[in-house]
């Protein structure tokens, strides 16, 4: 069969590409776009490393086909941040030694972001619950959690100024 | 990845006309939480798949007062996690749905995946047989219906002929003084497939039952109906007593196998447990007049 | 002081940055010009006879480069010696998943495609997969013949070997290794207890769990030397073997270790390497071979299975009398693993004064084999936990009463006749029972309490470090070591210490087998303790140099002089001072008069630091269905010295739920024809973030008279109790006992119906 055509925009910037019909939106960000902070933990959407927000929701991009994605937003970890200036979770996670390995993280903080972006001040069991589908072998999720708290008090004490 | 084509058709008649033109070799892709992980794995080897995501119509998600739910087939299970609509009279669904594997697997997952998917444990199959859904499905010669619990034929198989689509899924209003709940049993918090699932509605008449529907999934090859449990509770008083001897038969009626994720008795004792505790959620949430969570 | 506050400063980890922005790169992020994607076919039986392969039809498909059977490759024994030698199997299969051919494509759907199309002919034979059937006369043999033990990774973790009885003999037989220890006179010691408690522990095999699949990229140049790049713990480890294995001079072969995403033990040994460089070698190309999860699940080095058969007894005083065990390790289908570890910890973490303890190694069809954090000792910590538990409450002792009475102390004797070193055990204990999970515990129905301590005796090897300063008068420190956990951070902080400057002013680099010194494996809790030395060496080196510049620049005596706020000036005066980039660039320039300043530092420690951890759970069991909740939980380890409190809070919180998952949800099931049965992460069970609570940690710092700054091993003492903690809870919450993990719903609920 042949390539396709697939127009997306990726971390704001629209972005066309060929691709073959049965490659994941994993595999493509990772082999056509150059978004290799987006990686494959197990192909079967079961420990979220592969976490990009696709039309403004968190999936894992192991289970969509890259066509899938065609006119929508991706937005990868690439994509966290605004210039040099990292996000507020990627600053906790580096502060808080939420990250051992390191492999699972873009897809954690990915997520994190998704998480606050829905539900700005989440309780523990929140983001226990919203964490849930991202497996981590090294930090045991406690700075995880400590991590996502102190963004979520940053944030309380910046809205409230 | 096995190797296949890709089509995106533009409306649901127009996905018929793509299985029907092709040919054999076609599956219908929605959330693909399911189908991709069997074409990863080599158990299905499409010729082409015909790419749902893009059709907004069978998104929709829609109540009509005093007559019922509908249900896109594309609806995904986050957002039934989450929409106001199944708050109240059908929160059960959305029982079901809050629980497939994680946030990021609901955002793909759909309704009408996991109904055509057909494994035996699929967590909206319960639910809405226990609610007494149906599917509406679309082939070359129109429209059908088929009520949710004959929808089923075994593991992975419906009634959907070759060249038929699951439009969605009609879920009727529940009577006043009704309720439904569906538990599960997995290992972990999240994140697994169901060893066991109960789905139980009951609609009070006074104090007595007036109806009660039981839905099993996981312990037969396709979700059943408890049918035994059922004839015990329908016009009787209902009280904790009753209440464990439906959930006692309703063991009698699963029929499980045993697997890696579990044994045939302990399964048949899960039903017996969660049956208990789901008729009992629904009873007080029918005996609080309806209102769900 | 800058050097006091350098240690103990929780200074950011120096790669944070590049893993929270997706930089960081591992092996499968890695593309080289001409690359070829690989993957191998693989035996869906556990043993079976290959009686033809027909690679025709997949060497015809457009996009296939090569494809390769062991008849292709030269060097391939028929009765490998090691896993990593069994490339490609020759006529027999002995686990599920063995590789029988190799293709390499364009790419990886095409690769995959090929494989497809590959037929083989198999006569499927009985496979032996439980190892009580496995040691059954007439059991189906693994091997043809029982050879030497392949120890070298019991070496590279540190574990003891001595007390082993090699095993030779005429009949066939799947043992292939025996160790007995014994002292004293147990049936006397059985006679004189009040209480004897007799059980058989069960744990099954368990996967790492590393979130990074193995991968590889092999490439050779035009000079026939040949490149990897590797997810490996060990650079110079893996070239050693690599050069074994394929006959290379380990001068041909250069290591590019990328980032690891977590190894855990099993990236030691090299399995898929060298049908990585064959196929580089077939076809000219680099050539990179990924593992799906599946395939790691299936087929790679999963931790052993032991069955443990432990008999104590003790007097109602409180004193321990005896114990006897039968340890029995099914390490796969390949000899070697941590029997003795097992076998030495049920002994030795209590004062027994008779034991007899013996342990049989004993093949099965699985796949072989590798460490996984503290290999065995997770293993007899739980059969001795267990026991002590069982034997306080029939005793009517406070179960930290009873451990504090017996528990070893520094000089006592190991079962093979070597004195316990300095350690923690002790204090531990003692800052466990101040816990308040301990402490404000309370009776409720299906709720319980439960803890285990465990410890590691600690890894030694010889390691050598480098400081250099650049031209610009930075510092960076230089060594082979894998950055595994965090440790260059630590290294920064060690040699910022030494040389009295800010950690943030200091680089580390971990070279490549070309450019790095000497390290070990990233293994055994050694990096801190031995490459960390060097480390503190050649830092002083460094200083010592600086200021011989110094002291010629300013006139003065070296003795006069101290560095700080990036000078080294005359002490107690601010003028006289000369920069440190004034220093770098005096000794790089064209012309300039003095050597570049290379500190270099070697150490070869020699005696080890054990290192404790004690953890507790507070749990909930659901009568009905069976679950466990973990409501509190607790790590107290002694770290020695804490260099950087936040790395070892997380190696502490991380091990803790190896433990804990070992002990509720973990295990490869296979069926009875050997054929693995849980194939991906939804059935091979890990914890999730909202499956356990916040890991409270404590550290103690009981300091190790050897290590830099009094520090100890830290990364695998924290995995050794959980399982056991968990299955003390359990059974305070229930009254039941679980020997047989993990502890899984339908266990508990079949237990309470007794």
């Amino acid at each position: 069969m042949s390539k396709q055509p697939l127009e997306m925009t990726v971390n704001g910037e629209p972005t066309e590409v060929l691709v073959q019909p049965y490659q994941t939106l994993l595999e493509v960000l990772r082999e056509e776009v150059g978004m290799t902070g987006v990686k494959e933990g197990c192909g079967t959407g079961d420990c979220g490393c592969c976490t990009v927000i696709l039309d403004g929701k968190p999936v894992t991009s192991c289970l969509v086909l890259a066509l899938q994605a065609q006119s929508r937003p991706v937005r990868t970890v690439e994509g966290l941040g605004d210039g040099d200036a990292l996000d507020p979770i990627q600053e906790a996670f580096i502060r808080h030694g939420a990250l051992q390995c390191g492999f699972c993280i873009p897809g954690a903080v990915v997520m994190a972001r998704a998480l606050l972006d829905a539900t700005p001040r989440p309780n523990e069991d929140e983001i226990r619950w919203a964490m849930a589908g991202n497996l981590c072998r090294c930090t045991g999720y406690t700075k995880w959690v400590e991590a996502i708290q102190d963004v979520v008090d940053q944030t309380t004490e910046g809205a409230m100024k | 990845m096995y190797k296949f084509d890709f089509v995106a058709p533009r409306s649901p008649e127009d996905a018929v006309a793509q299985l029907r033109d092709r040919g054999p070799g076609g599956k219908l892709l929605a959330g693909g939480t399911d189908l991709l992980l069997q074409t990863k794995a080599r158990v299905v080897k499409p010729a082409y798949v015909v790419d749902l995501s893009h059709l907004q119509d069978l998104e929709r998600l829609e109540h009509h007062p005093g007559e019922g739910l509908w249900i896109g087939a594309m609806a995904r299970a986050r957002d039934i996690q989450l929409s106001p609509l199944f708050q109240n009279g059908f929160s059960i669904v959305a029982d079901g749905a809050g629980l497939i594997g994680s946030i990021q697997i609901r955002n793909l997952a759909t309704v009408g995946g996991n109904l055509c998917n057909a494994a035996p444990s699929a967590d909206v199959a319960p639910p809405l047989i226990a609610a007494g859904a149906r599917a509406e499905i679309i082939g070359p010669d129109g429209t059908r219906s088929v009520p949710m619990d004959e929808f089923f034929l075994g593991p992975r198989r419906t009634v959907l002929g070759p060249t038929e689509l699951l439009l969605g899924v009609w879920v009727p209003e529940p009577a006043a003084r009704s309720g439904g709940h569906y538990l599960r049993h997995t290992p972990r918090k999240e994140m697994d497939i169901a060893v066991v699932g109960v789905g139980s509605t009951i609609t009070l008449d006074g104090e007595r039952c007036a109806d009660a529907r039981i839905a099993l999934g996981a312990v037969a090859p396709t979700p059943v109906r408890a049918r035994g449990a059922e004839e015990a509770l329908r016009g009787q008083v209902v009280s904790p007593d009753l209440i464990e001897e439906a959930a006692r038969l309703a063991a009698e009626d699963a029929r499980p196998i045993s697997d890696v994720r579990g044994s045939a008795e302990f399964r048949r004792h899960l039903v017996a447990v969660l049956t208990r505790r789901t008729l009992t959620a629904a009873w007080n949430i029918a005996k609080q007049g309806g209102t769900g969570r | 002081m800058t050097e006091t506050l350098a240690i103990g400063q929780r200074l950011d980890r120096a790669d944070g940055r590049d893993k929270v922005t997706g930089h960081a790169t591992y092996v499968a992020d890695v593309k080289l010009p001409g690359m070829l994607h690989a993957k191998l076919l693989r035996s869906p039986h556990a043993h079976a006879r290959i009686l033809s392969i027909n690679v025709e039809r997949a060497r015809a498909l457009a996009g296939v480069r090569c494809v390769l059977t062991a008849k292709d490759l030269d060097r391939l024994e028929r009765e490998p010696s090691s896993r990593a030698r069994a490339i490609l199997a020759v006529d027999r299969v002995r686990y599920h998943g063995q590789p029988i051919a190799a293709v390499a494509a364009d790419d990886v759907h095409t690769a995959e495609e090929a494989i497809d199309l590959i037929e083989v002919e198999y006569d499927v034979l009985p496979a032996v997969v439980d190892p009580l059937q496995s040691l059954e006369d007439g059991a189906p043999l693994v091997r043809e013949q029982a050879t030497e033990t392949d120890d070298s990774e019991a070496l590279a973790h540190g574990s003891v070997t001595a007390g082993e009885v090699k095993v030779a003999g005429n009949k066939p037989t799947n043992v292939t290794s025996r160790v007995h220890y014994h002292r004293g006179d147990v049936e006397a010691g059985f006679a004189a207890a009040d209480v004897v408690v007799e059980k058989t522990y069960h744990i099954g095999h368990v996967h790492q769990g590393y979130m990074e699949p193995r991968a590889t990229i092999a490439t050779w140049d035009a000079q026939d030397r040949l490149t990897f790049y590797v997810s490996a713990q060990g650079q110079f480890s893996i070239r050693s073997e690599l050069s074994n294995v394929l006959g290379i001079p380990e001068s041909k072969i250069k290591i590019f270790a990328m980032e690891i995403g977590g190894g855990f033990g099993a990236k030691i040994q090299p399995i898929i390497e060298p049908i990585a460089a064959y196929l580089a070698k077939r076809t000219r190309r680099p050539v990179k071979l990924v593992l799906t999860r599946g395939e790691d699940l299936i087929a790679a080095t999963p931790a052993p299975e032991f069955i443990m058969e432990v008999k104590s007894g003790a007097k109602k005083d409180g004193t321990l009398t005896a114990v006897k065990a039968r340890v029995i390790m099914d390490p796969g289908c390949f000899p070697g693993g941590p029997l003795n570890n097992a076998c030495l910890l049920i002994g030795c973490l209590y004062r027994f004064p008779n034991l007899d303890v013996e342990g049989i190694e004993v093949l099965t069809h699985k796949p072989s084999q590798a460490a996984y954090r503290a290999p065995g000792a997770h293993h007899g910590t739980f059969a001795i936990e267990s026991q002590m538990d069982a034997m306080a409450r029939a005793l009517g002792i406070d179960r930290f009463e009873f451990r504090l009475k017996n528990c070893i102390v520094e000089g006592d004797l190991m079962a093979h006749g070597e004195p316990w070193p300095n350690n923690g055990m002790k204090q531990v204990l003692q800052a466990m029972a101040e816990h308040p999970i301990w402490k404000n515990r309370a009776s409720a129905p299906n709720r319980g309490v439960g803890f285990a301590v465990g410890g590691w005796l600690g890894g030694i090897q010889p390691a050598s470090a480098s400081v250099r300063m650049n031209p610009d008068g930075s510092l960076c420190v230089i060594t082979g070591a894998i950055d595994l956990t965090g440790t260059n951070t630590a290294f920064r902080q060690i040699a910022a210490a030494e040389l009295g400057l800010p950690a943030e002013d200091i680089t580390v680099q971990t070279g490549d087998t070309d450019s790095a010194p000497y390290a070990g494996t990233s293994a055994g809790s050694k990096v801190i303790y031995a490459v960390g030395g060097a480390v503190q060496a050649a830092a002083a080196d460094a200083r010592r140099q600086i200021l011989e510049i110094a002291s010629h620049e300013l006139e003065a005596s070296p003795a006069d002089l101290e560095i700080s706020d990036g000078k080294v000036r005359v002490k107690g005066t601010a003028e006289r001072s000369v920069s440190l980039s004034h220093i770098g660039s005096a000794s790089t320039r064209y012309g300039g008069k003095y050597e570049p300043v290379f500190g270099r530092g070697s150490v070869a420690v020699t005696q080890r630091s054990p290192g404790f951890s004690g953890q507790l759970a507070e749990v909930s069991v659901d009568p009905d269905t069976g679950k466990v909740s973990i409501l509190q939980y607790a790590c107290v380890q002694d770290v020695g010295k804490a260099i950087n409190p936040t790395l070892v809070e997380g190696q502490m919180q991380g091990g803790s739920v190896q433990g804990i998952g070992m002990g509720l949800s973990e295990e490869l099931v296979y069926s009875k024809e050997g054929r693995l049965l849980n194939q991906s992460l939804l059935d091979y069970r890990k914890m999730t973030a909202i499956d356990l609570p916040k890991i409270d940690t404590v550290i103690v710092e009981v300091p190790s008279p050897f290590g830099p700054f009094g520090a100890k091993g830290v990364g695998e003492p924290p995995i050794v109790p959980g399982a056991a903690a968990i299955a003390n809870a359990v059974r305070d919450a229930t009254n039941r006992d679980f020997p047989d993990l993990p502890i899984t719903p339908d266990k508990v609920v079949r237990a309470l119906r007794q």
